[in-house]
């Protein structure tokens, strides 16, 4: 038998046998792994609804009511010429009210209520991407600002940044938060390990006396942390799983219509593998750092 | 086969548990290590065995110095060495034929080897029959036995026991002495410690006598 195979035999020994304390190791590495999984799920849904956002920000160069037809050609000339514009649409009061109206149904009657066609006309311009972009666009901004005709000129992209810039953090926090909690994790497993090497330390001192290889003597140790690592990440997968099934169940159609997103997305491959490996090379780690207690 | 040169171990402040001792076992020779309480029988055991260093001086088994072994080469060395002790350091939860194997297997020997080996080696010492019981279910006598099994089944070049009929009564102790005999018939190196002077005239092989750490005699045993 070879020294990976003994291993795996002796720590499901090993961990059977540890009963409570192993149970306790493996509830530990799940709810670190659930939390790393959480900010995991809510970064994976964060994302799709900032890229679709993102998709969508347009500069919109609103028009005053009396503006002129000249005045908004030459708006819209100007627009077209710049060198920071993709393309451009103009979008009239009346196209403005039946999109509102289309997008947001059951406000239909808000819009009706106030009598008069609350919204103004307005060029919506498509920039284009890449580097100096965002540079081009303020300048873009206030240059159009300037133009005869012009009220108003938003540009969602800017305070989509500030916005990512915050979800950034956010998402160095929630990860500064599953570091910790693993470190703790690591702790347990690493406890529970030494637990199981002191209740085999005449089989560990009979097999040095024999001359069994270190691996041997270690091998087992370290396998059974990659297994308390391996099933506490494992289980937090399940219980993530469970709460976004929950989440999608009873909350899902009205979350994901309020932020504009489609549908609820759950975590991508990549992401199980970061946690189920995060698992596994948090437990193996523990497990190698309490076999250094065999000498 | 064995050899210490200028040996000494001491412990705590200064205490010497061996003092300059320099003696040698030929390879394929039965010797017994004697004397009372505190002589340094199991010290030098340990050494033998390194579970300790030296505190000055050397060892030297088939050729080589074992100061100079890193902790590979020690459990390289610890291989070719038998080991049988007073309480038989059995596992208690597996069967003695998995005691026995457990020393092929940490080694990555093919399973039917084990198999092979390791039901020779208990058959040799009549316990074929037991191998599926416990530790705890066999008696002193028989849980010696399977521990002589163990320290032969890898075919050694040098067997330590200490003090292995000290838990024993006289008849079973013959009956261990006899194994060692009919190992060291076989060509092993056997070196026995103990404090049993019936046993040692039994046996009649030479004796190697300590006491306070030192050597204070080597030779056949008195009459």
């Amino acid at each position: 038998m070879t020294v990976v195979g003994y291993s795996f035999e002796e720590a499901w020994v090993s961990l059977l046998r540890s009963g409570r304390s192993a149970l306790v190791s493996i509830g530990t590495i799940a709810i670190a792994f659930a939390t790393l999984g959480g900010f995991l799920l809510l970064s994976v849904n964060v994302q799709h609804v900032l890229d679709q956002w993102l998709q969508a920000a347009e500069m919109s160069v609103y028009l005053h009511e009396d503006a002129t037809d000249a005045e908004r050609a030459e708006v819209e000339q100007f627009l077209k010429s710049h060198p920071a514009v993709a393309g451009v649409e103009y979008v009239s009061r009346e196209r403005a009210l039946e999109r509102f109206s289309a997008d947001f149904p059951e406000l239909r009657d808000v819009t009706s209520g106030v009598g008069e066609n609350p919204f103004p006309s307005a060029i919506e311009v498509r920039l284009k991407t890449g580097a100096g972009s965002d540079a081009a666009a303020d300048a873009l901004s206030r240059e159009v600002s300037a133009h005869a005709g012009v009220s108003d000129v938003r540009y969602d992209r800017r305070w989509l940044q500030r916005l990512m810039g915050i979800v950034t953090t956010a998402r160095l926090a929630g990860g500064l938060v599953a570091a910790i909690l693993m470190l703790g994790a690591a702790f347990t497993v690493a406890a529970v390990v030494r637990l199981s090497l002191y209740a085999r330390r005449d089989e560990l001192e009979i097999m040095k006396l024999v001359g069994a290889p270190f691996s041997y003597i270690r091998g087992p140790a370290i396998v059974e942390g990659l297994l308390l690592g391996g099933i506490g990440a494992a289980l937090a997968l399940i219980a993530i799983s469970i709460l976004y099934s929950a989440g999608v169940r009873y909350l899902g159609s009205d979350l994901a219509g309020f932020v504009g997103l489609g549908q609820l997305h759950f975590l991508g491959a990549l992401e199980i593998a970061m946690v189920l490996l995060g698992g596994v090379a948090v437990g193996a780690a523990a497990g190698t750092i309490a076999s250094r207690a065999v000498r | 086969m064995i050899e210490t040169q200028s040996l000494s171990k001491t412990y705590g402040r200064g205490e010497y548990a061996l003092q300059n001792l320099n003696l040698k076992v030929d390879k394929g020779e039965f010797a017994f290590l004697t004397g009372p309480s505190g002589a340094g029988k199991s010290t030098l055991l340990r050494l033998l065995l390194l579970e300790e260093r030296p505190s000055e001086g050397e060892v030297i088994v088939g050729g080589r110095n074992l100061s100079t072994l890193d902790r590979d080469e020690v459990q390289a060395y610890r291989r070719t060495v038998g080991f049988v002790f007073q309480d038989f350091k059995l596992i208690p939860t597996k069967t003695i034929f998995e005691n026995v194997a457990f020393v092929l297997r940490v080694l990555g020997q093919p399973i039917e080897q084990q198999r092979r080996a390791t039901y020779q080696a208990l058959k040799w010492v009549g316990l074929q029959h037991r191998l599926n019981a416990l530790p705890e279910e066999l008696s002193g006598g028989e849980q010696q036995r399977v521990a002589i099994a163990r320290a032969l089944v890898n075919d050694p070049h040098l067997v330590l026991a200490d003090e292995p009929t000290g838990n024993l009564d006289p008849d079973l102790s013959l009956e261990i002495m006899n194994l060692f005999r009919d190992m060291n018939a076989r060509g092993t190196t056997v070196l026995v410690a103990t404090h049993d002077r019936d046993l040692i005239k039994w046996v009649g092989r030479r004796v190697i006598q300590l006491e306070q750490g030192q050597l204070v005699g080597s030779g056949e045993p008195t009459p």
